[in-house]
């Protein structure tokens, strides 16, 4: 028992002292009862977390917040501040000419984005879930993106096959899924002129087929492991009753795999907003390496609080669609 | 669980007795008792199955084909000599194969060191990670205590903060290292832990590395689904929450320790954020990679110019030497990557 006797020691002395029983009562062994001693536990097994947080996340996080209120001059261990109060905000959001642009951008394109995403990924999942030859080797493939994309080897690969690669190479690659399909069936259809920016929308999707798929690893992992987890019950009654693999999709599989969607609409959108390779993400990490920490700090953090109120919004209205299953 | 050979034949004779079952009803004539709708779902189920599989094979040939198309156009550039990437004759497969950019490569990003040093910082990170957020996923999963919401709401809000936002005081309190005054207590005078691993190592110790809340969140979930049954038998036999976790829980939660783990070691792989923050001599091979234009420039080139299509041999090789080790490490672990994460309780 000498485990327990050095974990109930961890907590902080307050806490002890506030769960000594009254004085005067005195009992061998259980002195702090059960479940107060499962709570103390409880913060021991968090305590390491609990301090890392506060001195590697919240401080930070707090220092950066303050920074954003203040014109900075980074001195020798500290960094000097001058009050602005909300002046930095007023500049990124008035005076800079890219930032509320590239704000605006960002959110569209992830307002666009993301769906497909999500479509597309279901779609692969609900393929590499079908019983077929070389499901291995398909799923190893689509799940090749996880391990490449997160690093600097992706950009690298996406810069030489944009602007140096050989004559025939990059550009049979590029023109491969960047044909103006859409302009060319909407016309053989004869519908001419609609307007301009839908099919700049729908360009814009077809073209960058190449993105959505390097992007979907997680997503499709995500949906693969909540499509087995359907139990077979539920499909052998729908096989009983006749349903269709289209009846089959909506009626059984899309309940099921509800939380997952939620779960990785979450992830695309923070992924999407976080990646540094985004414009608003570059816009803040300049103003970072030429010292504007301050000026820096209020764009991340009006930036940072847009991202969070849009989740929160996408959140609480996908949440109402979401079937969760009682048990 | 039946293992692949005994599913096969179960199907297999699933199907024979379908057939004889059939047969013997056309035999005795019941098969007039179908009514129409049956035998139109059957007609159609037939057709789908028959058309499908071929359209699965070509939607799945092209979006592998998509995927794979960086890594052939790596392997296609790597090895040919740079003055064949102007010959308007070769698309795919060059004429001489060469192992001169690789080797050119691998000298300026000083590979073999710096590949030590990535895995040596790698797996310490990650090993510490792991168990420090399966702790703190334990702790939240099983156990109640005042303040559990606000400080699961940390957790989540630790996911969705970049980690830019917090860069810049970060590096302040590393470059002056002095956690409560104690650092200075002891030496006299704060300490930079710019430039060493300590600034992987201590988030990571503390659950507060890459994606640190990603990880506590899988644990919790993974925890939450163990049946509390477990618990309280040890708990019974006189275990006290600690003996349980380590002898009871950890068992369990393997192949999710195993997933976390993997998920770690390649995102520590392939951050270039941490390291180009808080490193700048300190090499790690993704640091090496997105700085391997520059350094070309300088120590291969002599500072002359060469045409960006030239760059390119060098440019894949990098890439090449760079992702080798964890591709290597993704063909034998694949398993555990796809299956792990549906085992880890990330689901439900």
């Amino acid at each position: 028992m000498t485990n327990t006797e050095n974990v109930v020691t961890t907590p902080t002395k307050e806490e002890v002292k506030a769960l000594k029983p009254p004085k005067g009562v005195k009992q061998k062994g259980l002195k702090i009862p059960y479940e107060r001693r499962k709570a103390l536990y409880g913060y021991a097994f968090i305590a390491l977390w609990l301090i890392g947080t506060i001195y590697f996340f919240i401080l930070p996080l707090f220092e950066s917040l303050i920074y954003s209120f203040n014109e900075t001059h980074p001195q020798r261990g500290v960094m000097q501040l001058d009050w602005n109060g909300l002046g930095h905000y007023r500049d990124a959001f008035r005076k800079d000419q890219y930032y509320s642009q590239y704000l605006v951008e960002i959110l569209g394109s992830t307002a666009l984005k993301t769906p497909l995403i999500i479509i597309f990924s279901i779609f692969v999942a609900v393929i590499l879930n079908q019983k077929f030859r070389g499901r291995t080797f398909a799923r190893a493939v689509f799940f090749l993106p996880v391990i490449i994309a997160t690093g600097p080897v992706i950009e690298i690969i996406n810069g030489n096959m944009d602007t140096g690669g050989y004559s025939g190479g990059s550009e049979q690659f590029s023109t491969l899924f960047e044909t103006d399909l859409v302009d060319q069936l909407l016309e053989f259809l004869g519908i001419y002129n609609i307007s301009e920016s839908l099919t700049n929308t729908i360009t814009t999707v077809t073209s960058d087929i190449f993105n959505l798929v390097w992007n979907s690893g997680i997503q499709i992992l995500l949906f693969l492991a909540a499509l087995q987890n359907i139990p077979f019950s539920a499909k052998e009654a729908a096989q009983m009753e006749g349903a269709t693999a289209w009846e089959y999709f909506w009626k059984i599989t899309m309940p099921y795999i509800s939380p997952m969607i939620l779960a990785s609409l979450v992830y695309t959108v923070i992924d999407s907003f976080v990646d540094p390779e985004n414009k608003v993400m570059k816009l803040i990490l300049t103003q970072g390496s030429d010292w504007n920490y301050g000026y820096m700090s209020a764009m991340a953090w009006a930036y940072f609080l847009i991202v969070g109120v849009a989740l929160a919004i996408i959140v609480a209205i996908i949440n109402k669609f979401v079937y969760y299953e009682v048990g | 669980m039946a293992t692949k050979k005994e599913e096969k034949r179960f199907e297999k004779e699933m199907k024979a007795a379908k057939k004889a079952k059939i047969k013997a009803m056309k035999e005795a004539g019941i098969s007039l008792n179908i009514t129409p709708e049956q035998k139109r779902y059957n007609r159609q189920k037939a057709i789908v199955g028959a058309v499908w599989p071929i359209f699965r094979f070509f939607i799945l040939f092209g979006l592998c084909f998509i995927i794979l198309y960086p890594l052939i156009f790596m392997i296609s550039t790597a090895f040919r000599p740079d003055a064949e990437m102007n010959d308007p004759s070769i698309v795919w497969i060059p004429k001489t194969l060469t192992l001169e950019n690789v080797k050119q490569t691998w000298e300026v990003m000083k590979y073999g060191s710096t590949v030590l040093n990535t895995i040596k910082l790698n797996l310490v990170a990650s090993v510490l990670q792991v168990i420090t957020c399966a702790i703190t996923g334990y702790g939240f999963a099983r156990f109640n205590f005042k303040g559990k919401g606000l400080m699961f709401g940390l957790v989540v809000l630790m996911i969705i903060v970049p980690p830019q936002i917090t860069t810049i005081p970060l590096y302040l309190q590393y470059s002056y290292f002095n956690p409560l005054g104690l650092v200075k207590l002891f030496t006299g005078d704060t300490v930079s832990l710019i430039n060493s691993g300590l600034t992987m190592y201590l988030p990571a110790l503390f659950a507060n590395g890459l994606r640190a809340g990603l990880f506590i969140l899988i644990f919790r979930q993974f925890f939450r689904g163990l049946p509390k049954e477990l618990e309280d038998a040890a708990y019974l036999d006189g275990c006290g929450p600690l003996k349980t976790f380590i002898v009871v829980m950890v068992p369990n939660a393997a192949s999710s320790f195993l997933t976390v783990f993997l998920f770690s070691v390649v995102w520590y792989w392939n951050d270039y954020y941490v390291s180009s923050s808080f490193f700048n001599q300190n090499d790690t091979v993704a640091l090496m990679l997105k700085n391997l234009t520059t350094t070309l420039q300088v120590e291969l080139f002599n500072n002359q110019t060469v045409g960006p299509r030239q760059m390119i041999v060098w440019l894949e090789s990098g890439c090449i030497l760079a992702i080798t080790p964890i591709l290597v490490m993704y063909v034998f672990l694949q398993k555990y990557f796809t299956e792990g994460i549906e085992r880890s309780g990330l689901v439900g």
